[in-house]
């Protein structure tokens, strides 16, 4: 056991966050949330770093967890988790297209659809892929979300194929754990702000961070926000094991309304303007809470598979 | 970052499994509190077979008869205590994971030598005298007052909520040595024998189920000067120093896990393991344990590093809390109305974000450790 990063963990870190810093930013974040665009530049500038093809470069899901936090953070428009830990495990690698993912019966907004080349969607047992045309994907009014949405049609789902039986499991829990370290960057750079307004805007003489009633609130968010990390780091470790990934996922995903709602209530009216950046982070946890059903789904299969009659007696074989 | 035991760890977990079977036998289901006597002398036993396998007190040095374990083996036998059916040390853990360590950091060569060999024999059996009517999450009122006179400190004031004093023959005190001295500069601890003229013990009734607080007072109680522990005046120190081992010395995880577990089964056994509302609130409770686990896990590994004293702990601590709560939430789901029948206890589990630190301080914690706030501002 040892939870310090690897050298090479916290260069993937410190490079990415120079990176995004010079690519991403809040400037050109606002631009492409405008434009409900797809940052095609960030995802050239990370495939040039070499963050795109991790396992290429023998780097696991870890890596590409840590790294799916710092895009999350820096709220960068690309479909960076469903690229580098998702799309390997049912295609062979990196397919270095913008992928949406979705499940049956898919008539209802997916985030980043709109853009996506590739579409994997969840069937039952099988997955399915979706190589994208024109016309297969209606764009959606995002109705104040802050990823671009887009629908499939009916002929589009016909389209997809088979990716093999079995591989519905697959992509569940590599889309659970994809999804959970998406939620977890967004809502750490949604805190990050928060804590930063805390320590600067003043009211009543003084630092509003002074206040212990928002002292105990945050510091409540980061130690929930801080588990959910390692628990989606476990996962990851684990190779999306099924309990562990459903874990990260209901963890993450039922935080996620609680961080947004709380970083603007800490914030107060400034949040709520288009000049002020919270909103480019807030308005992202909304879809990430209820991709694949929400909290709710993703507790009821991790309690399925955990507390399952069987589960229980192995894991306390030694007490009873 | 590597999340798997080592070799070494998954042997060592296996042989003190072999020999917690072996020592509580496979159908030990918890002491009977009730019998002090009989409580006491049965977590004394338990406690002696540990210290003749070396288990006591492995995570201490060896030059007081410890074995230099590391953080993490302490962390697996904290994992592997955490029955079912309750702590089978009795108030013995607090022994081994704060006052020897206090001792040998704070004390002098005599108390070491009387102390430190009693404690790893599992002999000794002691309370916490900290909390006081009007001194509670702050701690540094405390009032109780120790006036020197000659050889002795004449001791009078009194502690409330203290837990074990019906069965310790020493009580671990915090005294106000300098009455001019408001806060934590004036404070002094003794190391007290319980059978002292002058100390009376009032039971107090809990509501928790534990059944175990009490109010001890102290008149005119003289004490030893050669039995304060650290320097005179300097007794804060040697608090920080110990509560910081206290709030992690518990895998309280592992015992919200033994709780969820038996809701679990009870779940299932009444049919309602595939309700979709009893399937959700295990499996939050669920993550709120793991996430638990895993930032005490932080804990250890920190400690394992030699890292100083951080809010980590302070994390761990108020994540075990939420855990707790969560799993009493997901009881009340699944067993109704049949939960008022026996197990109070995992019912409630009000006690986990009041003991060894109130959640409250341990936000304080950090609010100004961990994310650089000002110091509170209190009051209007």
């Amino acid at each position: 056991m040892d939870l310090s990063p690897t050298t090479e963990q916290q260069q993937i870190i410190d490079a990415l966050r120079v990176l995004l810093e010079r690519n991403a930013g809040q400037a050109r974040v606002q631009e492409m949330v405008r434009a409900q665009a797809y940052d095609h530049e960030l995802d050239a500038v990370l495939d040039e770093a070499g963050f795109l093809d991790m396992a290429a470069a023998g780097l696991g899901p870890v890596e590409a967890g840590l790294a799916t936090i710092e895009v999350g953070k820096a709220v960068g428009t690309v479909a960076y988790a469903a690229g580098a830990l998702v799309a390997p495990r049912l295609l062979g690698a990196n397919p270095k297209v913008p992928v949406a993912i979705t499940r049956m019966p898919a008539d209802f907004p997916v985030r980043l659809a709109q853009h996506a080349k590739l579409v994997l969607i969840d069937d039952g047992d099988e997955a399915r892929l979706l190589e994208v045309a024109d016309g297969d994907v209606v764009a959606q009014p995002n109705g104040g979300v802050g990823w671009p949405m887009g629908k499939l049609t009916q002929e589009a789902l016909g389209k997809a194929r088979g990716l093999g039986p079995g591989t519905g499991e697959t992509l569940r829990r590599w889309w659970r754990l994809a999804l959970a370290f998406e939620t977890i960057g967004v809502m750490q750079g949604a805190l990050d702000l928060t804590l930063l307004y805390l320590k600067t805007r003043r009211q009543f003489g003084r630092a509003i961070g002074e206040f212990q009633t928002l002292q105990h609130r945050i510091s409540e968010l980061v130690i929930t926000l801080e588990g959910a990390r390692w628990v989606a780091l476990e996962a990851a470790f684990r190779d999306a094991a099924p309990i562990n990934a459903a874990t990260a996922a209901g963890r993450a995903a039922g935080l996620a309304n609680l961080v947004a709602r709380e970083c603007h209530q800490m914030h107060g009216a400034i949040g709520l303007t288009r000049e002020y950046p919270l909103h480019l982070w807030t308005t992202r946890l909304g879809p990430l809470a209820v991709e694949m059903g929400g909290a709710a789904a993703h507790r009821r299969e991790a309690a399925r598979l955990r507390f399952s009659a069987e589960e229980i007696e192995r894991r306390e074989a030694y007490w009873l | 970052m590597d999340f798997d035991w080592t070799d070494d760890d998954v042997r060592y977990r296996a042989e003190l499994r072999a020999f917690l079977q072996e020592a509580l036998g496979r159908d030990w289901r918890g002491y009977d509190k009730t019998d002090h006597g009989a409580y006491k002398a049965a977590a004394g036993e338990f406690c002696r077979k540990m210290a003749e396998h070396g288990y006591l007190t492995q995570s201490w040095p060896r030059e007081y008869g410890g074995q230099d374990a590391s953080a993490w083996r302490s962390a697996i036998l904290s994992e592997e205590i955490g029955s079912p059916y309750g702590e089978p040390r009795g108030s013995q853990y607090m022994n081994v994971n704060w006052i020897g360590p206090a001792i040998m950091r704070f004390g002098t060569p005599d108390q070491k030598a009387y102390f430190l060999p009693r404690i790893s024999a599992g002999d000794v059996t002691w309370a916490q005298g900290f909390s006081e009517p009007d001194a509670g999450s702050d701690l540094a009122s405390l009032r109780t007052r120790a006036i020197r006179d000659g050889d002795d400190y004449v001791v009078t004031g009194e502690k409330i909520w203290t837990s074990h004093t019906a069965i310790a023959e020493w009580i671990f005190l915090l005294v106000r040595t300098d009455a001019d001295e408001k806060r934590s500069k004036g404070i002094s601890v003794l190391l007290v024998p319980m059978d002292t003229p002058g100390l009376t013990v009032h039971q107090i009734p809990g509501v928790a189920g534990e059944g175990a607080f009490s109010n001890p007072v102290f008149t005119e109680m003289r004490v030893p000067v050669a039995n304060r522990l650290g320097p005179e005046n300097g007794g804060w120190a040697v608090v920080r120093y110990a509560l910081a081992f206290e709030r992690i010395g518990v895998a309280h995880y592992r015992h919200a896990e033994n709780q969820l577990n038996a809701v679990a089964r009870a779940a299932n056994a009444r049919g309602l393991g595939d309700d979709p509302a009893v399937q959700a609130k295990l499996g939050e409770a669920w993550e709120a344990i793991e996430a638990a686990r895993l930032l005490y896990y932080r804990v250890v590994d920190l400690r394992a590093k030699d890292a100083p004293p951080s809010a980590d702990t302070s994390i761990a601590r108020v994540a075990g809390t939420r855990a707790y709560q969560l799993v009493a939430d997901a009881a009340d789901l699944v067993l109704g109305e049949y939960g008022l029948e026996g197990v109070g206890r995992s019912r409630f589990n009000l006690t986990a974000g009041i003991t060894s630190g109130t959640t409250e301080v341990q936000l304080d914690q950090v609010a100004t450790k961990h994310l650089d706030l000002p110091r509170p501002h209190v009051g209007a």
